[in-house]
C-alpha cells in the first residue's frame, strides 16, 4: 500500500433538521495516518458528523474535502470508492450472512465481477473471490475472528458483531477509517482487543482515523488530536492533555453529567 | 415410493463416514446427498416416457413458473424490491415472442403482425425485449425502494393489460394469438408425433426436456450470481440500505440491474408458457399472476433458488391435482356443478399456505429441508 494519505478538511458544516440544527459551522482537519478523536456528550451531533462524511446526511452548508477531492454532496458509495470506510454506532451488519461473507462485501469496491461473470461463474470472477477470500481471512485474523468466520454474524455476541463491523471497514482497504464509537457494548477483553487493532492499524498501514468514543481512557491513549462538540458546536479541539483541561470542555461534561 | 425410502435410510448410514466433511456449524452447506440429486434428475428426465399429457403440461407450467420465480425472488426475496408487475414482463416474453416468430396473418378478421424471424432467434429476443422493458422502468425501479416500488410496478399490470386487450394488431385482442411452434438446430417442438422407445413424443414430451435446461440454466446463474459478488450487494441493500452505500455499493444502480435481470428471466418464463399454451390470452397476464408469483417466493421461501422452485412447484401444480382429483376430494368440484371450482379451492389453500409460512415458517418450505439450520 503506497498510501500517501491526504488530510480530512471540514469546514463550517451546518446541518440542520426541520428546526433543529445538529451541527451548526464545525471545522476541523484530520491530519494524515493521524488518530482524531471526536468526543462530546450525548446528542452532540458526532454521528451526524459521520453521516455527513459518509454522504449519508447532505451538509445544509459548508464542505468536507479529502486532499483535493470535495466530498460535500458525493453519494455514499462514491466516498467510499474513494477510500473513506466507516463502521455504525448501532450495528448494520446483515442478520443472516456468515462473517466472510459480511466481511467480503467491504472487498465490493475492491473487486469487479458483475451479474453476467458471477451468474455464469466466468474464470475471472472465481478467481478474484478466491483471491480476495484470502485477503478477508488475513484480516479476520489480524482482528481476531478467524475462528467466527463461517459463523452467521447475527449470532455472535455484541462485542464480537462490533469487530465484524471494524473488520468490513478494513476489508475496504481505506484511506480514511470513520469509527462510530467501536468499543462501546464491548468485554474489557474485547476493548483490549480493539483498542490493538485500532493502533496497530494507525502505525502499520498509515491510515488516518476518526472515531467517536466516550472511553476517556482509550481517547487519551490513542488519540493525537481531539475535536469536542457540544449542541453541534465545536466548543474545543486540540491535543487530548489540552482539551482535558480545557474549561469549557468541563463544563460541558459536568453540565451533562448534571 | 420404494425408492424414496430406500434413499432416506442410505445417508444416515453414510453419513458419519468421511470426517472431512466436518463443516460442524454451517448447516447452509449440508445438502441432500448426490445421489438424492442424481435419482431425481433420472425421475424427472423419465416423465415423458410414463406421465400422460395433463400431467406434462402441468408440470411444464411449473418449470415456467419457477423460472419466472427465481427472477422475481433475486429482485423481492434478495433484494428486498417489491413487484407487482411481474405479470407484464411475462406478457411482454410471451407476446413478444408471438410478434418475432408469427408470420403476418389474419384470424377472425383480425390482421395479425408477424415478422417470422427464426423462431430460436424470436425467443432469444424476446427475452432481451422483457429485459428492454425492465430497462424503460429501471430508472424508477433504482430510485424507489420496497413497497413504494411495489405500488408503482402495480402501473404496468393496468398499461399491460390495456395494450393487451387494445393493440389488436400485434396482441390479437380479447382472442389471443396462436404461438408459433419453437424450432431449435432444425428440431420442432411441435404436435408432429416422433416415436421415442414406443412412446409417441408430441409437443409437451419435447417440451419438457426444453423446459428442463432452461431451468436448469436459469437456476444455476441465479445461484451464480447470488453467491457471488452481486449477491452480497443485494442482499446487503434489502438487510441496510445506508450501509451498503457506504460499504462502496452503488445502491440506485444495482436496484435497477436486478430489476432489468428479473423482467428478463419473466420474459423468459413467458417464452415457455407460451410454447406450452400454443396460444396466449390476455386476461392471463393480470394481477392475479403477479400474486401468484408473490405467493409462490413467499411459500417456497425469500432469497433462494430452491425456494423459489419449491414454492412455483407448489403454487401452479395445486390447481392441476384438485382438477385432476375433484371427484375424490369432499367440495371441490368440476366448475359450474355447485362445489368450489378447483382453481377457486387451490387458490383458497395457497392463500391459507402464504399465511401460514409467515406466521410459522419464516424462511418458506425451502428451510424445512435443513433443520440442522435451525437457530432459535
Ligand atoms: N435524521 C435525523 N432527523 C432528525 N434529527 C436528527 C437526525 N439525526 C440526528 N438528529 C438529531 O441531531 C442531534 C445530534 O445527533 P447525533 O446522533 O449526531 O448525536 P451523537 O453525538 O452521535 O450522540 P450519541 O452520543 O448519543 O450517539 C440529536 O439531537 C438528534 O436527535
Ligand atoms: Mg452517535
Amino acid at each position: 500500500m503506497t498510501t500517501s494519505p491526504a488530510p480530512l478538511t471540514v469546514r463550517d458544516v451546518t446541518v440542520r433538521f426541520a428546526g433543529l440544527t445538529a451541527l451548526d459551522t464545525v471545522s476541523f482537519t484530520v491530519e494524515p495516518g493521524s488518530v482524531h478523536a471526536v468526543i462530546g456528550p450525548n446528542g452532540a451531533g458526532k454521528s451526524t458528523t459521520f453521516n455527513v462524511l459518509s454522504g449519508v446526511y447532505r451538509a445544509t452548508s459548508g464542505s468536507v474535502h479529502l486532499g483535493a477531492t470535495e466530498l460535500t454532496g458525493l453519494a455514499p458509495h462514491r466516498i467510499a470508492g474513494l477510500g473513506v470506510a466507516r463502521t455504525f454506532q448501532n450495528l448494520a451488519l446483515p442478520p443472516h450472512a456468515t462473517v466472510a461473507e459480511s466481511l467480503m462485501l467491504g472487498r465490493h469496491r475492491l473487486t469487479r465481477a458483475g451479474f453476467v461473470a458471477a451468474g455464469l461463474r466466468l474464470p475471472s470472477a472465481t478467481r478474484e473471490a478466491r483471491r480476495h477470500l484470502e485477503r478477508v481471512r488475513e484480516i479476520a485474523g489480524f482482528i481476531g475472528l478467524d475462528k467466527e468466520l463461517d459463523f452467521p454474524a447475527g449470532a455472535l455476541p455484541y462485542g464480537k458483531q462490533k469487530l465484524v463491523e471494524l473488520g468490513r471497514a478494513l476489508c475496504m482497504e481505506p484511506e480514511v477509517l470513520l469509527l462510530d464509537e467501536p468499543i462501546a457494548g464491548m468485554t474489557a477483553d474485547e476493548r483490549r482487543r480493539t483498542a490493538a487493532v485500532v493502533a496497530g492499524v494507525r502505525d502499520s498501514l498509515g491510515i488516518s482515523i476518526v472515531m467517536v468514543e466516550h472511553d476517556m481512557g482509550v481517547v487519551m491513549r490513542l488519540a493525537d488530536a481531539v475535536t469536542v462538540l457540544d449542541f453541534g458546536r465545536r466548543i474545543a479541539g486540540g491535543t487530548p492533555a489540552e482539551v482535558q483541561n480545557d474549561p469549557a470542555v468541563v463544563q460541558a461534561y459536568l453540565g451533562a453529567q448534571e | 415410493m420404494s425408492e424414496a425410502t430406500k434413499d432416506a435410510t442410505a445417508p444416515a448410514a453414510t453419513a458419519g463416514a468421511p470426517p472431512a466433511a466436518g463443516t460442524p456449524f454451517t448447516g447452509r452447506l449440508r445438502r441432500p446427498a448426490p445421489y438424492l440429486w442424481l435419482a431425481g434428475s433420472v425421475l424427472l428426465l423419465l416423465f415423458p416416457f410414463y406421465l400422460d399429457r395433463f400431467w406434462l403440461q402441468a408440470g411444464l407450467f411449473a418449470m415456467a413458473a419457477a423460472i419466472g420465480a427465481i427472477g422475481l425472488n433475486l429482485l423481492t426475496g434478495s433484494t428486498g424490491q417489491l413487484s407487482m408487475g411481474h405479470a407484464f414482463f411475462l406478457a411482454v416474453g410471451a407476446y413478444g415472442y408471438c410478434v418475432l416468430a408469427g408470420e403476418s396473418s389474419t384470424e377472425n378478421g383480425h390482421a395479425l403482425t408477424g415478422l417470422g424471424l427464426p423462431s430460436w432467434l424470436a425467443a432469444v429476443l424476446a427475452v432481451l425485449l422483457a429485459g428492454a422493458a425492465g430497462g424503460l422502468f429501471s430508472p424508477i425501479a433504482g430510485r424507489l425502494s420496497g413497497a413504494y416500488l411495489g405500488i408503482a410496478t402495480l402501473a404496468l399490470i393496468f398499461i399491460g393489460q390495456h395494450v393487451l386487450f387494445n393493440a389488436g394488431s400485434l396482441t390479437g385482442g380479447f382472442n389471443g394469438r396462436p404461438v408459433p411452434p419453437l424450432s431449435l438446430f432444425g428440431f420442432t417442438f411441435d404436435d408432429a408425433e416422433v416415436v421415442v422407445a414406443a412412446v409417441p413424443f408430441q409437443s409437451s414430451e419435447k417440451l419438457w426436456y426444453l423446459g428442463l435446461a432452461a431451468l436448469l440454466a436459469g437456476g444455476l446463474f441465479a445461484r451464480g450470481v447470488l453467491r457471488g459478488r452481486p449477491g452480497r450487494a443485494l442482499n446487503a441493500i434489502r438487510d441496510h440500505r445506508i450501509a451498503a452505500g457506504v460499504m462502496g455499493v452503488p445502491v440506485a444502480r444495482y436496484r435497477a440491474g436486478v430489476f432489468v435481470l428479473s423482467s428478463m428471466y419473466a420474459g423468459l418464463a413467458g417464452v415457455l408458457l407460451a410454447l406450452v399454451f400454443q396460444r396466449t390470452v390476455p386476461e392471463y397476464f393480470g394481477m392475479i399472476l403477479s400474486l401468484e408469483y408473490l405467493a409462490m417466493i413467499v411459500i417456497g421461501g425469500l432469497g433462494s433458488v430452491a425456494g423459489a422452485v419449491i414454492g412455483a412447484a407448489f403454487v401452479s401444480l395445486l390447481p392441476q391435482v384438485l382438477t385432476h382429483y375433484s371427484d375424490s376430494l369432499p367440495l371441490v368440484s368440476a366448475p359450474g356443478t355447485g362445489g368450489i371450482a378447483p382453481g377457486e379451492a387451490s387458490r383458497y389453500l395457497y392463500g391459507a399456505a402464504v399465511v401460514a409460512v409467515v406466521l410459522f415458517l419464516p424462511g418458506g418450505i425451502a428451510r424445512l429441508k435443513t433443520p440442522g439450520e435451525k437457530k432459535k
